[in-house]
């Protein structure tokens, strides 16, 4: 046990030397190996090699956003012809220099990239998908059309480059190099507070606005930054291909591009660079089958959705990635909570005031003028039958709803405006009656994503990998460490956490909260499905956390622990206050024991 | 002028429209989007074209012949690109699988049926210039689909089924309704209706192996107009499209036809998510 | 214990070590109960017991992890939810859920999906019999019913579907009370023509005016067995509903 009773420095730190060796390790062999091509296969090798080099750059950044953010862009050839076709206009027709055009195209990519990236903001699924479709026809049409600027369908040369890249081999190091930022760049926000984000916002959108993910915002980066990547690949394609016309952006393409993302896994890095391997390399090897490589993309893709659904990478990962042990038992240590939450600079409890709120939906009264106050270092009790408004009024408190009338004071603010995601970042903490944890990701990057708000590096800074960037992520890394040691997790910190078991989730939530570390914690039916001692327990991370000064509301239908715990007992019903007291005064309530039997 | 630009936007309108109600029957049992419907539009006219044309059958023999592809088309998408994937609470999946086959249908027509575009020959050869047949049939068959729908739907007990499925279906599975015969039915139904509208449509589309990319979209932005459900709306939509797009390329040329109708179809998605006359299904409490 | 009860006696329900629960979220485990023919059970307990999923899992509609369910003799654990109601196990759900843009005929029309038409419609004639005010309003869509309306026409298609196990969930909830003697009144006139109810209650007090037997159920265990009449005795079910069942 001792093992993990440290920071976790040696189990849980990306920046491990051990650790770092062997992520690192295939991608050095690879390196190596694209490194020496050149001297040992012929010309006609390099160029399909340049070629996947010049596919990853733009997969990289679609693996962001169909990997990480789980948004179905199929459409994505059309920024590789967009690159393409800037690059080839700037230097035909402008005379621009040919390395400056590359930068500009991937300036127009950026632009466009963010423009699919509106939509997505209010589309799901399909209709995106059917969106980002549109747009590669769009954009194919308006290359065939706009003759005088881009030669319609004769097309326009490509941009050729100065010495010495303006040879087959010397072009081949321009993309490998380029290849290698790309990944470079892919990996520094895979691993960051954006790709765990990213991911929030795949699997748990509502969970991810509660942790202060700015949904809107992070989305809209990821496209521009994609677009970017892809603006990039698209002049340095029409580079290698030395002339483009607007057949050569059709829609098998773009679906093959979204292919090889998720064959690879969605949220990995290597999978979906495989898959670019394979994408490169099957029309070659299937030379005279050509038309049937389509064909077998297809296949594949349905194969790969019907049985492997995450991916090839999540397949091996299930087989080989460590599985928590049997027979764990969930012991928390409470003493460590106190190092957990303090806030360095800001030491000042705060209030929950909720003044006569009120919310209808339709003709509905769910909330009905309710009083509630929750003050610093108590536990607050909120009890009550079925459709009282229990859930409703956290809702309102955490910001989901807005109530009609009536205010909710936060210390001195009036928070009745506030969007959720600026409530964590006042230090307002939630759980949800049903956990809302991230299955793919490590138990330790969940609890990790309770301090999303309290990152302060920006996105382009992370990509870059500055050192203030990763010493922020290690600094939350500790901190997420503690708070699992302190619910008794620690030992599962690097298991996926749909592998936990129902139970261990829930604690995997109240770790996350602890991360955020919070004044206000807002607890919906955390005991549901735990058993006597698991309840125990939780009771006294609750009680340890509200000594530590935290304002802490407690829905709960194990009335039991209500009682036993609260300070102060709220019951709810029908949208009412019905009854609001100390335990005791509210248990021999008459009116609320009616209630509850329904007469 | 105009009255031609009229004819030839209805004709063409009808074809999409009839897509649209495909996605639409399918969506019913299963609330799955599927992108194979324009694929079963080019399944129509190419069968159509092989039947016909190249094996020289006669038409009572060639048009049930391709409804039947067509149906059997629409059974093997429920099979294999829905049914598995509904089990999976992962929303996004059928995307991809019909996506997928979908491909695979495509591509396997470009091999099989070629890469040019083959004429579809005139069945029946009444009419002609602008009442050719061309143009009066597909709207003729479209409005005989969506009344006949339309009975189906009010008048049978199956039909009332596919209603209640659509609604709830959670309290249908309660009721004993036999959901999934219900749902392989009806994938053959949006079968038929895509085959028919790619046969009548082949005089006017050809028989392409690229159409199906094609109806897809232009077969989906009537019922992102008209409300997903809604086979009324799957109609005045495509009927509006055609002729915006008929329109468009008379005043505009071919380049932009296609941008002003994409900003049109985002403008649609993002304002009015659930369409003109697709119901806001306000959940009961 | 038994071998071979007489037939008389056998259980109309038997559930044995019944698990079920929402993805890694175990709601019942282990749950033993029974009915007999004829019976009228109500199973109350508080939010969260897990009352619904227990019915789900006996019909079902969610998935049993353990556990065997029998009707009348036969073993339906693994039979889908068509496949029981087509032997007589009828789940009528909670929350009214009727087909809004269907009439109340067609609605009743539904539930005798599989039977012969000539037939159907005299099984929603019999049901028409139940609840003579929704038989007025037979050609109006159902979304324009009230709610009281709706869950009546909820119950008419279990009624129509001639059952010999009918589980209610929550028939009265947001039914003015005279609409839920109604309810009950049908439900006592479906046990004299032989089918035993299986009826979930918030309103304990009025669905213990005809039940025969209690089943309390608190977080996902059954706490309370017994007779309708014991269970009436005052402070029996508060003790077990607000878990000072322990300080017994």
């Amino acid at each position: 046990m001792s093992t993990f009773s440290n920071s976790g420095k040696g189990v849980a730190d990306p920046a491990n030397p051990g650790r770092l060796i062997s992520q690192f390790a295939p991608l050095a062999a690879a390196l190596l190996i694209a490194g020496i091509l050149p001297s040992f296969v012929d010309n006609y090798w390099i160029q399909i090699a340049s070629l996947a080099c010049i596919y990853w750059v733009l997969i990289a950044g679609l693996n962001l956003i169909v990997g990480y953010a789980g948004q179905l862009a199929i459409g994505f050839v059309g920024l590789l012809a967009i690159g393409a076709y800037t690059a080839a206009i700037l230097c035909e027709k402008l005379g621009v220099p040919s390395l400056v055009a590359l930068v500009l195209a991937g300036c127009s990519g950026a632009f466009f990239g963010f423009v699919i990236g509106l939509p997505s903001l209010r589309l799901k699924n399909f209709y995106f998908a059917m969106t980002t479709l549109g747009f590669a026809t769009i954009v194919t049409q308006v290359a065939l059309g706009w003759e005088s600027l881009t030669g319609g369908g004769i097309g326009l040369p490509g941009p050729v480059f100065p010495a010495p890249f303006n040879s087959s081999v010397g072009f081949y190091y321009l993309v490998l190099a380029m290849a290698l930022i790309a990944t470079y760049l892919l990996r520094n926000i895979a691993i960051s507070n954006f790709g765990r984000g990213l991911v929030a916002v795949r699997d748990a959108e509502v969970a991810a606005e509660a942790m202060g993910v700015p949904v809107v915002r992070l989305k809209l980066v990821t496209f521009t930054f994609s677009g970017g990547l892809a603006g990039l690949a698209g002049a340095l394609y029409a580079a290698r291909q030395t002339y483009i016309t607007p057949d050569a952006f059709t829609f098998d393409l773009s679906v093959m591009f979204f292919i090889a993302v998720l064959i690879g896994g969605r949220g990995r890095i290597v999978g979906p660079m495989v898959g670019t391997a394979i994408l490169t390399l099957l029309p070659e090897i299937a030379a005279p089958l050509v038309a049937w490589s389509t064909f077998a993309y297809g296949l594949l893709l349905l194969l790969v959705v019907l049985i492997v659904p995450g991916g090839m990478a999540d397949y091996i990962d299930k087989i080989f990635k460590k599985r928590p042990i049997a027979n764990r038992i969930t012991a928390p240590k409470v003493g460590v909570i106190s190092a957990v939450i303090s806030r360095a600079g800001d030491k000042a409890a705060t209030s929950i005031v909720v003044k006569n709120v009120a919310l209808a939906f339709g003709g509905v009264r769910a909330l009905d003028g309710v009083d509630l106050e929750v003050q610093p270092g108590t536990i607050h009790g909120l009890i009550g039958p079925n459709g009282s408004g229990k859930t409703t009024l956290l809702n309102v408190i955490s910001g989901y709803y807005a109530a009609n009338q009536g205010t909710i004071f936060f210390g001195e603010h009036d928070i009745a405006g506030m969007p959720v995601q600026s409530r964590s970042g006042l230090g307002i903490a939630r759980t949800f009656q049903t956990p809302r944890v991230l299955g793919n990701l490590s138990v330790l990057e969940n609890a990790m994503l309770g301090a999303y708000s309290q990152f302060s590096s920006s996105f382009p800074l992370t990509a870059l990998g500055l050192p203030n960037s990763r010493r922020e992520d290690k600094a939350i890394r500790e901190r997420a460490y503690r708070a699992l040691t302190a619910v008794g997790l620690a030992h599962c910190a690097e298991s996926r956490a749909d592998q936990l078991q129902h139970t261990e989730q829930r604690f995997l939530e109240i770790a996350r909260c602890l991360v955020m570390q919070p004044k206000i914690l807002l607890l919906d039916e955390p005991a549901a499905g735990l058993a006597h001692n698991e309840i125990e327990n939780l009771g006294t991370l609750i009680e340890e956390m509200c000594s530590l000064g935290v304002a802490i509301l407690l829905i709960e239908h194990h009335t039991d622990l209500v009682f036993r715990i609260s300070g102060h007992v709220t019951v709810l019903n029908l949208g009412k206050v019905l009854a609001s007291g100390t335990p005791s005064e509210v248990r021999t309530n008459k009116e609320v024991i009616n209630a509850y039997l329904g007469t | 002028m105009i009255l031609s630009i009229l004819i030839a936007g209805v004709a063409i309108g009808s074809i999409y429209a009839m897509i649209g109600i495909c996605y639409n029957i399918m969506y019913s049992t299963s609330k799955v989007l599927s992108f194979t419907c324009g694929q079963l539009g080019m399944i129509g006219a190419v069968f159509g074209a092989w039947f016909i044309g190249d094996l020289q059958w006669p038409i009572w023999l060639g048009f049930p012949a391709a409804m039947l592809v067509g149906v059997a088309f629409g059974f093997i998408t429920e099979l294999i690109a829905v049914r598995p994937v509904l089990k999976n609470i992962d929303q996004h999946l059928y995307v991809l699988s019909t996506l997928a086959f979908a491909l695979m249908v495509q591509t396997a027509a470009a091999i099989w049926w070629g890469t040019e575009p083959r004429p579809f020959r005139t069945l029946i050869g009444l009419g002609s210039g602008a009442l050719a047949e061309k143009y009066w049939l597909p709207v003729v068959v479209c409005l005989l689909t969506v009344g006949t729908i339309d009975l189906f739907y009010r008048k049978t007990l199956w039909g009332r089924a596919f209603t209640a499925i659509s609604e709830d279906p959670g309290a249908a599975l309660a009721l004993g309704i036999p959901e999934r015969r219900m749902r392989v039915i009806s994938y053959g139904l949006a079968g038929f209706v895509g085959a028919l509208a790619g046969f009548v449509g082949g005089q006017l589309l050809f028989a392409f192996f690229a159409i199906g990319a094609l109806l897809n979209f232009y077969g989906f932005i009537p019922i992102a107009f008209g409300g997903i459900g809604s086979n009324r709306g799957a109609l005045v939509g495509g009927l509006a499209l055609g002729i915006l797009q008929q329109v468009a390329n008379y005043l505009v040329g071919g380049v932009f036809v296609g941008v002003v109708i994409f900003a049109l179809f985002i403008a649609v998605l993002v304002l009015i998510p659930q369409g003109l006359f697709g119901s806001s299904a306000a959940r009961r409490v | 214990m038994h071998t071979s009860a007489p037939e008389s006696v056998r259980p109309l329900l038997s559930v044995k070590g019944l698990a079920a629960g929402y993805g890694s979220l175990r709601v019942i485990e282990n749950l033993d109960m029974s009915m007999g023919q004829g019976e009228i059970v109500a199973l109350v307990g508080p939010n969260g017991a897990g009352k619904s999923t227990l019915v789900k899992a006996i019909s079902s509609l969610i998935l049993k992890t353990a556990g065997t369910v029998t009707l009348d003799g036969d073993e339906i654990t693994k039979l889908s939810p068509r496949e029981c109601g087509k032997r007589g196990l009828v789940h009528v759900l909670e929350g009214h859920r009727v087909f809004a843009p269907l009439t109340v005929e067609e609605n009743l029309l539904l539930a005798a999906f599989d039977v012969p038409a000539a037939r159907r419609l005299e099984l929603v004639e019999e049901a028409y019999a139940f609840f003579p005010d929704i038989a007025k309003k037979r050609h109006d869509k159902a979304g324009a019913l009230s709610g009281g309306q709706q869950q009546m026409l909820a119950v008419g298609q279990g009624i129509v579907r001639r059952p010999k196990l009918l589980i209610l969930d929550e028939p009265s909830a947001g039914l003015a009370p005279v609409l839920i003697d109604r309810v009950l009144e049908v439900v006592e006139s479906l046990r004299a023509k032989g089918a035993a109810i299986l009826l979930i209650e918030q309103a304990v007090e009025k669905a213990l005016r005809v039940a025969d037997r209690v089943y309390v159920m608190v977080h996902g265990k059954i706490v309370l067995n017994t007779d309708a009449a014991s269970a009436r005795a005052p402070g029996v079910l508060e003790a077990a509903y607000l878990g000072t069942s322990t300080n017994q």
